[in-house]
């Protein structure tokens, strides 16, 4: 059993006297892909968040690489670094072009030299099929290739895992196909995963492991087959029931 | 139109200062305002409190008061040129209302923007100062123009303390010349070809650094 790149403990975020998450505990092994399934409104955003400390969890750990990162004194900002994010609304910087959304992180926060940073932002956007791109400014592209950048960004800081929260839920349908084909891709070449998404082809094909979560917790999790074909709780049935309506379970 | 010819003449080195005084206040309330409205957007208690009392306070000030005060005040302690007096008031004054227009784009700027840059290991600080802000100013641009000619105009009232400016200039050509409407007609007409130059100006600049959602 190889060392866990993330391991998420006892994890919990109320906000006042709302329990967002309950009691999330989970390992995230190196190159594994974890698909995270459940309802609107069940905390899988705030999870997300919560594992790359954009928001403070309540109570808790969270080690990266065996290092706690949820322990006083460390260096958030560059707990973040070390994690990409991936934002259903793309998030791209507006006022920047598709390099310069690439480079500003290296350049910035790394401290990588400009050009170099250039070279490299360059491999990253022609990993996602962007690097023609590479001049125009995000208002002047498609969602789906908004989301490609915003992929390249993540990947720009060399991050140790990827989370994505619902990548393709704000693109037209004839659009999610480019970007599930990118994640697709990184899976295949290895980068540790976490995938908020609802596009359950994708998980089945996809994921090591698919979680369903549900009011904050979570409610079963294994390899994709066995939850899509044999769930063994009522609820995750009743949820995929409704997410692929017509298909038997 | 040779005594309208004089008169420009005349007057020409006022529109120096006239130019120079504004140029001052408007880098100085620039620079103000930016800094007030990231306080009051993303301060602590204390910070938004300061912002929002200097805001309060110089606009509800005159800003011949503000100039008065600068003059026959502060330059009892520090050695301040009338010329220097008049364009830090000025400066002051922008720079209260340069804090509502920075705040309103602030604010404009989406959610986002924000959780992103924090997404890649950008500081709180340095987030504003590479995401937040450089977008806040290219929303800001069409009242900044606003503001630019507000200066403009306003930057006569330093006449008051004795800065050779545009106004100050026409007033002593009308005294000496007994012919207030070529004097003071000269200066408007200076004030309106400035104020074209300027929004024309501006205009290109705001193409070129347009961005849209
Ligand atoms: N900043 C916040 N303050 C208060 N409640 C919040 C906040 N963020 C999220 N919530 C609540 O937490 C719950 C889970 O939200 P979210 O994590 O976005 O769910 P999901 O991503 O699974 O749809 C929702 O009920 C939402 O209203
Ligand atoms: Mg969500």
């Amino acid at each position: 059993m190889p060392l866990p790149v993330l391991r998420i403990e006892k994890l919990c975020k109320s906000f006042g006297n709302t329990a967002v998450i309950t009691d999330v505990s989970f390992d995230v092994i190196p190159s594994e892909v974890i698909v995270v399934i459940g309802s609107s409104g069940t905390g899988k955003s705030t999870m997300l968040q919560c594992i790359n400390l954009l928001l403070r969890p309540t109570s808790g750990r969270i080690f990266l690489e065996e290092k706690e990162i949820t322990a006083p004194g460390v260096n958030q900002d560059n707990v973040r670094r070390q994690m990409g994010m991936v934002f259903q609304e793309f998030n791209l910087f507006n006022h920047l072009t598709v390099l310069g959304n690439v480079t500003i992180g290296m350049v910035k926060v790394s401290g990588i030299p400009a050009k170099q940073a250039k070279e490299k932002a360059l491999q990253e956007l022609e990993r996602v099929g962007m690097a023609e791109h590479c001049e125009k400014y995000p208002a002047q592209l498609s969602g789906g290739q908004k989301q490609r950048v915003g992929i390249a960004r993540a990947l720009g800081m060399d991050p140790k895992v990827m989370l994505f929260d619902e990548p393709t839920s704000a693109l037209d349908p004839e659009l999610t196909g480019e970007v599930l084909a990118v994640m697709q891709k990184l899976a295949a070449e290895g980068m540790t995963m976490i995938i908020v998404s609802h596009e359950m082809g994708f998980a089945r094909e996809v994921a090591d492991r698919v979680i369903f979560m549900e009011n904050g917790t979570i409610e079963e999790q294994g390899i994709p087959d066995q939850i899509f074909s044999t769930p063994r709780s009522e609820r995750t049935r009743k949820f995929l029931s409704v997410i692929r309506p017509g298909k038997s379970v | 139109m040779q005594a309208f010819y004089t008169m420009l003449q005349f007057l020409l080195p006022g529109l120096g200062v006239t130019i120079s005084v504004t140029a001052i206040a408007l880098c100085m309330g620039c620079c103000i305002g930016a800094l007030m409205a990231v306080m009051r957007v993303y301060g602590g208690l204390v910070a938004k409190a300061i912002a929002v009392c200097y805001s309060m306070v110089v606009r509800a000030v005159p800003v011949v008061v503000l100039i008065f005060i600068l003059f026959f005040v502060i330059s009892e302690f520090v050695d301040l040129s009338p010329f220097m007096s008049g364009a830090i008031a000025l400066g002051f004054a922008s720079g209260a209302y340069q804090t509502e227009i920075f705040r309103g784009a602030l604010l404009s700027i989406p959610q986002g923007q924000m959780v992103a840059a924090r997404g890649i290991g950008m500081s709180r600080a340095k987030a504003i100062r590479c995401i937040i802000l450089p977008q806040a100013f290219r929303v800001a641009i069409p009242s900044l123009i606003n503001e630019v000619s507000l200066v403009l105009k306003d930057s006569s009232l330093v006449f008051v303390i004795g800065v050779p400016e545009l106004m100050r200039r026409a007033q002593y050509a009308s005294a000496s010349t007994m012919e207030p409407l070529l004097a003071f007609g000269t200066a408007a007409f200076f004030y309106i070809m400035m104020t074209l130059f300027v929004s024309k100006l501006l205009e290109a600049v705001e193409k070129r650094f347009a961005i849209s959602f």
